[in-house]
């Protein structure tokens, strides 16, 4: 060790006895943050060179944005993520809120419940996908059976339909994520205390205004929470998609991730491949840093409280 | 770049003092190779090509990459820049060339040249593998990716038996057989390769030459061409036959029903025949015949897979890389594999004749011969032998949206595959 000065030997003692304690907290933690900050570094430097099929030196400035902003399928990309954030986001909190009350009421079979509907967060998005495109497909999953039950004008073919396909992956995405939403929401509803729903109760209030007036007010910061947590899946979405439609039909469903794989990847093109990450990156800080100031504000509200 | 540096001369040295050594001493040939083979016919013709070269007293390690081409570049691409490349890897088409680029490749010449290779290989073919006109890879079988696969059951509902030559007959037999009850005379995967197969068949059997021109040589004029147009409209036709069902799932997923005349015709590379016996369908349940061509002659679509060779300083290695080079040259060896995999073999001086090869390959091999002679055997856009793979994919998105959506009109399509063009250069 270089740092053993020419002290007293208590303090040299006490250092040596909280070396495990260093080591274990900051070695992982410098190395992570080394890791993330060096690869967005490198990345954001190979975005503006001329690398195709290798990494190579070079200054090509904006070109490699200016390219990746003209094709459509960056802007298809970032069309269907407006739609599938919002649809992802919004539908899979409500359902995960929906599930999480009717959990509350203290029913029988809590424990088994709450497993089933957290399972789908322990599978893969590639198992999820890939499962989800055999029920959506038209030709063998759900429109088949109900065609075979007799129920032949049936249709359930978002899948193969172009302006529908995006949802066919919100489904999926709620699918494997109400569960974790739930999980967080039940939490918050267990923690809101007993007093504040005693003294509604004397008060008279009906469980529905419980709900809507005492409990759900409380449940704020996880609503924030979880919203976040959900809106960075959406924008990193990927192996649910190449799962489930390929970015098919046509481009009908290409997200920002698949089309960074592709030109990194599929058409070797390492420069434009980091240009789009790089995009990737800001749409995220642009999530990322107005839920960091409020927690910032709210914190700083809560001090001089 | 090549300034000479002491070190360099002193590893030149080293080398030349140690070359001797190595070569007098009898080192067990080892071969470290990636590929995308893993399964199925690919995989079984592979392992076939690795227990010969474990006959022949050498080392085998193959790892494979399961997926397209380009999820095994991945894989090259990360050894190649940890400085550690196989031996040798599977790599096709102008990628051979781009590839060659970014890491030192073996030169084949004296090997080629003593096996008398050269004389034996289509030119065209040969200059793929000769990036700066020296050998790098070496070419080991040949597809034609518009062949047509015909379901026996299918013909037989349609009551037809001939088998179509221009792209009229392909559409008046799709159309019997619409009436005589295959549900979807076209049968198809939704992959984006599946999407660029029916264009490149569609252009190149309207007009080999204005296929040459506008998906080889991206000729701007060729591009906007009337021929581009009719074939944008032969391929509406061909999606209209399709299952629409078929979302992304892959080609061979839809076999049985293909085999039990639910569909009628594929149009594929030969290595939809080594899958069809690999999943236990027999030969007399399909017809394999030339793609359509309005001309009547033939049209061949090429699609070469080849193996490179990447400059490695082990002796076992460089040892394992020379006998590889002799095995996949060997005619015996490209008679097995193409028997395995349902391709025919690069060497045109293979006699098909025997058992072994099926009436299909025999078909190709002479459509092969024939297109070459009439100057109408072209490269396959969409399975990356025309263009580097940046070039393909844009094209590919234009002709994939165009099949998935209706209404884009031929027009319309000739104009984005333009622009997209345009936009990858």
């Amino acid at each position: 060790m270089s740092h053993a000065a020419p002290s007293p030997a208590r303090p040299l003692f006490a250092g040596l006895k909280r070396l495990p304690e260093f080591l274990v907290i900051w070695v992982p933690l410098l190395l992570s943050a080394g890791h993330v900050v060096v690869f967005t570094a490198w990345t954001t430097w190979i975005s503006f060179t001329p690398s195709t099929l290798v990494p190579v030196d070079g200054w090509v400035g904006w070109r490699n944005y200016t390219n990746v902003l003209a094709t459509r399928n960056w802007k298809i990309a970032f069309d269907n993520l407006l739609i599938f954030g919002a649809g992802f986001v919004i539908l899979t909190a409500l359902v995960g809120l929906l599930l999480a009350i009717i959990i509350d009421q203290r029913i029988r079979g809590e424990n088994v419940l709450r497993s089933i509907f957290l399972y789908p967060m322990a599978v893969s998005f590639v198992v999820t996908g890939t499962v989800w495109s055999w029920l959506l497909n038209p030709g063998m999953g759900i429109q088949k059976l109900v065609n075979d039950w007799g129920w032949t004008s049936f249709r359930f073919d978002w899948l193969i339909d172009r302006d529908m396909a995006i949802w066919t992956i919100v489904i999926a995405g709620i699918w494997q994520s109400s569960g974790f939403a739930m999980a967080l929401f039940l939490a918050g509803l267990r923690s809101v205390e007993a007093d504040l729903i005693k003294a509604a109760q004397i008060d008279g209030a009906g469980p529905v205004r419980i709900y809507t007036r005492v409990i759900l007010p409380t449940l704020w910061p996880i609503v924030i929470a979880v919203m976040v947590i959900l809106l960075q899946f959406a924008i990193k979405t990927f192996d649910l998609v190449r799962a489930l439609t390929g970015g098919g039909p046509g481009l009908a469903t290409q997200l920002p991730a698949l089309v960074v794989y592709d030109f990194m990847f599929q058409r070797g093109h390492l420069g434009r491949g980091s240009a789009a990450a790089v995009l990737m990156l800001l749409t995220l800080l642009g999530v990322l840093l107005p839920y960091g100031a409020w927690k910032y504000y709210q914190r700083r509200r809560d001090a001089r409280a | 770049m090549s300034r000479i540096t002491r070190r360099t001369l002193l590893a030149a040295t080293g080398a030349a003092a140690i070359t001797p050594i190595a070569h007098a001493q009898a080192v067990k040939p080892r071969l470290t190779a990636i590929s995308q083979w893993s399964a199925g016919s690919d995989g079984a013709a592979i392992t076939a090509l690795g227990k010969k070269f474990e006959e022949k007293g050498g080392t085998w390690q193959h790892s494979p990459v399961p997926g397209f081409t380009t999820e095994m570049m991945n894989k090259l691409r990360a050894q190649i820049m940890a400085g550690d490349p196989p031996a040798c890897s599977q790599l096709k088409g102008p990628e051979i060339t781009a590839w060659s680029k970014i890491a030192p490749t073996l030169n084949l010449d004296a090997i080629v040249a003593a096996a008398g290779y050269e004389k034996v290989v289509a030119p065209d073919l040969a200059r793929l593998h000769k990036p700066g006109g020296k050998w790098a890879a070496l070419p080991l079988q040949i597809y034609s990716t518009n062949m047509l696969f015909l379901s026996k059951r299918a013909m037989d509902k349609a009551k037809a038996d001939k088998i179509p030559v221009t792209w009229a007959d392909f559409n008046a037999l799709a159309e019997k057989m619409k009436a005589g009850g295959v549900t979807y005379p076209i049968a198809n995967g939704g992959t984006r390769p599946d999407d660029g197969q029916k264009f490149e068949a569609a252009l190149a059997g309207i007009s080999p030459a204005a296929y040459r021109a506008a998906c080889m040589n991206l000729d701007e004029k060729a591009l906007k061409g009337p021929e581009m147009k009719a074939a944008f409209a032969q391929v509406r036709k061909i999606a209209d036959w399709m299952d629409p069902n078929t979302a992304a799932q892959h080609y061979s997923t839809f076999l049985s029903r293909f085999v039990a005349g639910d569909m009628g015709i594929m149009i594929q590379g030969g290595w939809a025949q080594g899958v069809l016996l690999n999943a236990g369908f027999k030969l007399d349940d399909f017809i394999i015949a030339p793609g359509p061509s309005d001309n009547g002659k033939p049209v061949f679509l090429l699609n070469a897979d080849a193996f490179i060779f990447w400059q490695r300083k082990e002796a076992d290695l460089q040892a394992g890389q020379k006998l590889m080079a002799e095995l996949v040259m060997d005619p015996a060896i490209q008679t097995m594999y193409s028997q395995i995999t349902g391709s025919i073999p690069v060497r045109t001086d293979v006699d098909l004749s025997g058992p072994g090869w099926s009436d299909g390959q025999r078909r190709t091999a002479s459509a092969l011969k024939e297109a070459v002679a009439a100057n109408q055997a072209v490269l396959s856009l969409a399975h990356n032998m025309a263009q580097e793979n940046g070039m393909t994919a844009a094209m590919i998105d234009v002709i994939t949206e165009y099949v998935k959506n209706r209404s884009i009109t031929p027009d319309q399509a000739v104009t984005r595959l333009a622009e997209a063009v345009e936009g990858a250069r």
